[in-house]
């Protein structure tokens, strides 16, 4: 075994006023070339470790034990060996960069700052080490406000530039971010392809069990600051492993899973006839065509720029078509005022996996309310009752009613959003990623809650996704989105087992990824 | 950037247009030569429109000379406050806003911000008396003294400048204040240290460009704050400039005067606030390498 | 294009402490202004020939003017006129200023944007000169309004871009697209905006309406004898020691200065240190 290139010793990592330790007595070794993922959910400590490895901890974290790279060792989080080894840090998109300034000139100043380099010279390696991820990115997409750049294409930046310095020892830090399957699957694939040109060490942490999987390497499983378990993801992913484990694996949902027939009966509650959305050529060959019954549940499927959100935006009412009608209850929308259009929508809901679908100034109990308030004449004690009903149903209960959406993390956002919906007893409702930056367990707490839902009140589901996995938890039939068409559609469980266009086929076997 | 400019050109030109409503309607208050005051308002606007902005009811001289002969007195006093501003603002500012002395400098700024500029002008000009400054104002009415050059303007200069500079720095470290406790929680301020960058160039590519850029889109509210400082100025220490003429015009009714210098420091005001938006937004765009 | 920051929810604790440190202040100088009459050892504008000039001292704590009158009880008295109309100036910038705004940007048909022109156009003029403009055409008696209305472009515009902005974001569109309609919308502005920042807007309010109508009495448009506020307090002061060419009578400017500083420090105390523009 060849002299190892990292080595923590009870690494342990507090923040000032907790009691507990975010990491408690953690240790690992790693030699050149070898790979690690450290799978762990929030409050892990997965995170505080890939900080404390980049050798820039959070100011509030104190790090105690010995970290030793190369021949270096450190105590008590000294920067120095950090400075002496190559290392490379491939953050999520999110954050990471300024958001008004170049995505491109940001990129290249670190190139150019960790390999001593003047910026001429590491804006042609990076152009260099991008092209060789053979990813569809080119340097234009990038050269613009980060703020601007879609995650997608700032995780392939991203990625460029952690490559592009030659480390030694790369740290993935939840680098695929909250991107679609398919686009992690590539990043993950470009990553060990870069890992074994170049034979740097890797150490990943993530949460994202599909990412774990195809690196599928030594894993180890973190839970409030501890190690659980350690092994390969054949071992993890068996029988025999750790109860937390096995419910982690279990997460990764698997788009076989979608229950055969279509429950949705009587009449149509939404109808979209010859719809061309805004900013499309108007081909009228492209134009959109489809029905949802009540009780239904379809998937509009597709990669970024497929147009399934530019038909949601125009369901939403954000966006007019260009062309098309569209009947909601039994109702052509286009001819109806505002102020009847804005009645009408009372009966749609929407669950969205953004952090500002929720106002963040409204207090808990005034998000569950709001639509009770705003629509009907209830005393306080009937609104007070369907509030806390509606908030016992999603497992909010205990919250305190007075804190504000700020103040939530993004599961418990996820969940009041639920809660919202419930109250509106809403004939469709309009799903938009809605497990996107949730934790594995997290994910399946609401699949749960949705189904739940549907089952219970009887709502439509509209389901706009990009992960086949999740169109399958939540969705009987689907629509396959390509280039602002659907490409095909039917039974979603005979959409995964003969794909039969490109985009559908990607998408599958994106979402099986490294499910056997 | 480009729509960007003539976006915010547009808006410039739209307010200048008010503008020029808003000092008509002025030069139209009573009295009346006749009929009302829509009349009256009809009758200024056809004037304007031939470059004619009235005659002062005290001196009988067309508004506009009246204007020529104050406005370079406040333009000087106004450009030297400004230079004072940006030098004792900036770097208060940035104290009281982003160094560690902040919960420190914060309140003590408060409590110097806290004295309105008329009284720090009495003060400086009780200390001038007691420490034998020479406080050499012109006599009102008369053109500045001296040579821009000389030591007799310095000397007359010094004290309402420096008190007009205090006014603009105080709203100058406000929005540092502003921009601090927004770049202070900025994420990717330890994104981009973690990415391998150090603070000194985190700072000066990405910070201070931001902090720069907030400054200068508000460059219409320092240039308020420096109007309303030059106004107390020129009362306070008998500056021969536009901005205590007009205060004197307003009180003698002499509407057309009034109204072509309010016409003249509002469209100062707009015109900062557009080259502030233009170089605030050329800085947050530049892209460097 | 706004960069996209995380915010805390939480002000450090020091903020909270310059905060409650203002309004305790401020609560101070409310209840001295409500028993000015009782504290004042003179009524207002009682000259007396015989203590005429007199320095600070034990019988004077703050001295006597040129007119023989206590420049404690004129300071007292002082105080209460100027906080009286500073109450009021912020009240109507609060009304005309900050709630126009709101209700501006959800004016349909943009017409919205239309009154925002028109605030900009005032806003572009210093608010001490359309409070001189305001006074000179009504009358002196409406100062406290002129300052008010004066400062109220500025807080018209800025409330009126928070307003529009709220209007756009995410949150209001889904809440939109679910049938909640621009009443509920605007009270949810109302209610929060309000609620979160009230504070700040009424002590912004209060520091920018002490000064305005303190630097307008200043120069001769504000509160007349009797009932002579701190500015027209220090006016005198001023226009005695320029005329005598002597400063030595200090102390008819400074207390009533200090008083004034108080106020305005109290308010910008209370109003607290950030912008206002976290949760």
């Amino acid at each position: 075994m060849s002299e190892p290139l990292v080595t923590l010793s009870d690494v342990s990592i507090r923040r000032a006023g907790r009691n507990s330790p975010i990491l408690d007595n953690f240790s690992l070794t790693l030699a050149a070339g070898e790979t690690v993922v450290l799978l762990g959910e929030t409050r892990s400590g997965a995170d505080a470790l890939a900080r404390a490895l980049s050798g820039v901890p959070s100011a509030s974290e104190a790090i105690a034990g010995s970290i030793r790279i190369g021949n270096r060792s450190s105590l008590a989080g000294d920067i120095a060996p950090y400075k002496a080894a190559r290392i490379a840090y491939w953050p999520a998109p999110e954050h990471a960069l300024a958001p008004n300034a170049s995505a491109l000139a940001q990129l290249v100043r670190v190139v150019a700052r960790k390999l001593s380099f003047s910026q001429a010279e590491a804006r042609a390696e990076f152009a260099a080490s991008l092209e060789r991820l053979r990813s569809r990115v080119t340097i234009q997409d990038l050269a613009r406000p980060a703020a601007l750049v879609s995650p997608d294409v700032l995780s392939w930046g991203l990625l460029a530039c952690a490559v592009a310095q030659s480390p030694e020892l790369l740290i993935a830090d939840h680098p695929a971010g909250n991107v679609a399957p398919s686009v992690a699957g590539a990043l993950v694939a470009a990553c060990l392809e870069a890992q074994k040109r170049q034979h740097f060490a890797l150490v990943c942490v993530t949460p994202r069990v599909d990412v774990t999987r195809r690196i599928d390497a030594r894993t180890i499983i973190l839970r409030s600051g501890r190690m659980i378990e350690e092994g390969s993801i054949a071992q993890l992913a068996g029988e025999h492993a750790h109860t937390y484990t096995r419910a982690l694996f279990h997460t990764q949902l698997s788009p076989d899973a979608a229950p055969g027939r279509p429950v949705g009966r009587g009449e149509p509650v939404l109808q979209v006839f010859n719809l061309l959305t805004k900013g499309k050529k108007a081909d009228r060959r492209d134009a959109l065509t489809f029905a949802l019954r009540r009780g239904a549940s379809l998937a509009l499927v597709g990669d970024e720029g497929s147009g399934r959100r530019a038909l949601m935006r125009v369901l939403l009412g954000f966006e007019r078509p260009a062309e098309g009608r569209i009947v909601f209850d039994s109702v052509d929308v286009g001819i109806l005022s505002s102020t009847m259009l804005s009645r009408l929508r009372r009966r749609m809901a929407v669950i969205a996996g953004e952090d500002g679908a929720l106002d963040p100034r409204l207090t808990v109990h005034d998000t569950v309310e709001e639509p009770l308030r705003a629509r009907l004449h209830l005393t306080r004690e009937l609104l007070n009752n369907y509030r806390d009903a509606a908030l016992k149903r999603v497992g909010l209960a205990e919250l305190d009613g007075s804190r504000l959406v700020a103040q939530l993390g993004p599961f418990d956002k996820r969940r009041l959003q639920v809660a919202r919906a419930i109250v509106g007893a809403p004939l469709l409702v309009i799903l938009d990623e809605p497990w996107r930056g949730l934790d594995a367990l997290a994910r399946n707490a609401m699949r749960q809650l949705l189904v739940d839902f549907r089952k219970a009140e009887g709502p439509a589901f509209l389901v706009v996704t990009n992960d086949f996995a999740v169109a399958s938890a939540l969705a009987e039939e689907a629509l396959m989105f390509d280039d602002g068409k659907i490409v095909e559609r039917g039974l979603l469980a005979d959409l995964v087992k003969n794909p039969k266009e490109a985009a559908t086929q990607r998408l599958v076997t994106a979402a099986k990824g490294g499910l056997s | 950037m480009a729509r960007f400019g003539l976006e915010a050109a547009l808006r410039l030109i739209l307010g200048l247009i008010g503008a020029v409503f808003l000092a008509t309607a002025i030069a139209s208050l009573p009295p009346y030569s006749a009929g009302g005051f829509w009349q009256s308002f009809g009758s200024h606007l056809v004037s304007v429109a031939h470059l004619d902005f009235g005659t002062s009811r005290v001196s009988g001289s067309p508004a506009a000379a009246e204007l020529l002969a104050h406005l370079p007195a406040t333009l000087l006093l106004l450009g030297f406050g400004a230079v004072i501003a940006l030098v004792i603002g900036i770097p208060a500012g940035l104290l009281a806003g982003f160094s560690r002395a902040a919960p420190v400098a914060g309140p003590l700024l408060l409590v110097l911000e806290a004295f309105p500029l008329f009284v720090i002008g009495i003060a400086m000009i009780w200390a001038a008396t007691v420490l034998y400054w020479p406080l050499d104002t012109a006599p009102a009415g008369t053109a500045i003294p001296g040579d821009v050059l000389s030591l007799p303007f310095a000397r007359a200069i010094a004290l309402p400048a420096i008190l007009v500079g205090l006014g603009g720095a105080g709203a100058i470290v406000t929005r540092l204040r502003q921009i601090a406790d927004t770049l202070a929680y900025a994420p990717y301020r330890e994104g981009l240290r973690r990415l391998g960058l150090p603070n000194w160039e985190i700072g000066l590519h990405y910070l201070l460009p931001e902090i720069a850029a907030g400054v200068l889109a508000n460059l219409g509210e320092v240039m308020l704050a420096l109007m309303g400082a030059v106004i107390v100025a020129e009362w306070i220490f008998q500056w021969p400039g536009a901005a205590a003429f007009v205060i004197k015009s307003v009180a003698l009714s002499d509407w057309s005067v009034a109204a072509i210098i309010l016409a003249v420091f509002a469209g100062l005001t707009l015109v900062a606030d557009f080259i502030g938006a233009l170089v605030s937004r050329a800085l947050v765009m530049a892209d460097h390498p | 294009m706004t960069a996209t920051v995380a915010l805390t929810t939480t002000r450090p604790r020091w903020q909270t402490g310059v905060r409650v440190a203002g309004l305790a202040g401020l609560g101070v100088i409310a209840l001295t202004v409500a028993l000015s009459d009782m504290i004042a050892r003179a009524p207002a504008d009682r000259v007396n020939v015989r203590q005429v000039s007199l320095p600070p001292s034990a019988a004077f704590p703050f001295g006597t003017d040129i007119a023989g009158r206590d420049v404690l009880s004129e300071t007292l008295h002082g105080l209460a006129v100027t906080s009286e109309q500073a109450v009021i100036a912020a009240l109507t910038t609060l009304i005309v200023g900050a709630l126009g705004g709101f209700l501006a940007a959800r004016l349909r048909f943009r017409l919205g944007y239309g009154v925002r022109w028109t605030a900009g156009i005032f806003g572009a003029v210093t608010p001490l000169f359309l409070a001189i403009l305001f006074i000179a055409v009504t009358n002196r008696g409406l100062a406290p309004l002129a300052a008010g209305v004066a400062a109220a472009p500025l807080a018209f515009a800025r409330t009126f871009d928070r307003a529009s902005g709220l209007a756009s974001s995410r949150h209001a569109e889904f809440a939109r697209a679910t049938g909640i309609g621009a009443l509920t919308l605007l009270r949810r502005d109302l209610v929060y905006e309000m609620r979160r920042s009230l504070l700040a807007i009424v002590g912004r309010g209060l520091a920018s309406g002490t000064i305005i109508l303190s630097t307008v009495s200043f120069f001769g448009f504000g509160a007349l004898p009797p009932h002579r506020d701190l500015g027209l307090m220090i006016a005198g002061a001023f226009t005695t020691a320029r005329a005598s060419g002597n400063f030595s009578m200090w102390w008819t400017a400074l207390f009533p200065a200090l008083a004034l500083a108080l106020v305005i420090l109290m308010a910008r105390l209370a109003a607290g240190l950030e912008d206002g523009t976290r949760p």
